[in-house]
């Protein structure tokens, strides 16, 4: 059992290469189609789905609280997806959040940067330096987001197993070369790997019941052990801690939630100056 | 009568090898025990293996000198490789290596069991006892 987590410049070119290797491997494929699932089983729309996979929030636009809970029912239907069997996935930004899971080959494809300009500004013939200009502000926008929604940055390749440019070689040797080194040991499923990939799914669980109420909750899973650390007032830690419990305690295979409340400094200097 | 799947355990702390050798027997497996590196690869050249399975941080040798040591001698022995210092890098190289499975602690018997039936499986000789009682 093996994954492929494939993220793109280009989502036409990241899918393109992830049918192809899912038909070359007889793997099955997974991306942005899954939101409709997704959407049916949370009562979340499909398009604010989708914009939490695209857009950064803002003052105006959706909120912090809001892309946290989206991207938690995200992260917990794919990577119970990862669980069944061997996949490929693209879109769905699994490359952040199974970063640790040594079974996943995490791949990065860059596209041609004229097929990539013509893609961000479909109709519109750009010169090379607006081009390079348009693929810069595109770049930068995905740096943001990805660091806003999981600390990580999706354009760093140190991310990734492997990075392929396709400005240097043709899609089908790239497809190669991923379904090559995907036959490598060291990407075989493991005890610890697939442990770790379970642990990430009773988090994501976690954060889906935790999230909608305590949006600056980190959690973490170990087996049936799941620990949340969270901001609250010395009056409230107790209550709030029991809540939490209470809240996790709920999910199948969980039977111990061990919770840290660390005292809210800026809402305690707010309350004294009152 | 059906072969016995032979066993090395290798582990310097004693509990660990204490508490998972009979666990190992019940599934009808032939376990022996080590808590000194040095002396499980002397038995190692002396004896072939079915599965080994060792931890991986020890002083002086360590597990993947032993995994290295165990598939040069014999190719088809399972390895499977347990420690307290699991990580990302730690796994792949252990698996690159030539490790059948790689199991972060602390685990149950269970987890061990399940791993070593999977092995032993993987080897052609499927044990009787296997499941859990």
């Amino acid at each position: 059992m093996t994954i492929i987590a494939i993220s793109s410049d280009s989502y036409r070119m990241g899918r393109e290469i992830g049918e192809k290797i899912s038909k070359r491997l007889g793997y099955r494929y997974l991306d942005r189609e899954i939101l409709k699932e997704i959407s049916a089983g949370s009562g979340i729309s499909e398009e604010k789905l989708l914009k939490a996979l695209e857009k950064t929030p803002s003052a105006l636009g959706m909120s912090a609280r809001d892309q946290a809970v989206y991207l938690a029912h995200i992260e917990k239907k794919v990577i119970g997806e990862f669980l069944k069997d061997n996949v490929v996935c693209h879109g769905l930004a699994a490359h952040l959040y199974v970063l640790g899971v040594s079974h996943v080959l995490k791949v990065r494809v860059l596209s041609n940067p004229e097929v990539l300009g013509k893609e961000l500004a479909p109709g519109k013939d750009l010169s090379g330096d607006a081009m390079e200009k348009l693929i810069g502000r595109n770049e930068n926008a995905r740096k943001r987001w990805s660091l806003k929604a999981f600390s990580l940055d999706e354009t760093d390749p140190s991310n990734y197993d492997m990075v392929i440019s396709l400005n240097k070689i043709e899609i089908n040797e790239a497809v190669k070369s991923i379904a090559e080194a995907v036959g490598y040991k060291k990407f075989k499923a493991m005890s610890y790997s697939l442990k770790c990939l379970k642990d990430e799914e009773t988090a994501a669980e976690a954060r889906t019941i935790l999230f909608p109420r305590f949006p600056d909750a980190q959690v973490r899973a170990n087996g049936p052990t799941v620990v949340v650390i969270t901001k609250g007032m010395k009056r409230e830690k107790q209550k709030k801690a029991l809540i939490i419990k209470e809240m996790v305690g709920k999910i199948p295979g969980v039977n111990f939630v061990e919770v840290h409340i660390v005292n809210d400094i800026l809402r305690q200097a707010a309350e004294s100056l009152r | 009568m059906d072969k016995k799947v032979i066993v090395l355990m290798l582990d310097d702390e004693p509990i660990v090898g204490k508490r998972l050798k009979p666990a190992v027997e019940r599934m009808g497996c032939e376990v022996e025990v080590f808590e000194d590196p040095r002396e499980a690869l002397q038995r190692i050249d002396e004896k072939t293996f079915d599965i080994v399975v060792t931890d991986i941080r020890m002083d002086e040798i360590d597990g993947i000198e032993v995994l290295e040591r165990v598939k040069k001698k014999s190719p088809r022995t399972k390895v499977i490789m347990i420690t307290g210092y699991a990580m990302m890098a730690l796994a792949r190289e252990a698996m690159e290596k030539g490790a059948y499975d790689f199991i972060a602690k602390p685990f149950t018997p269970e987890e061990l069991r399940k791993a070593i039936a999977k092995a032993a499986e993987a080897l052609g000789t499927p044990l009787q006892n296997s499941v859990t009682q």
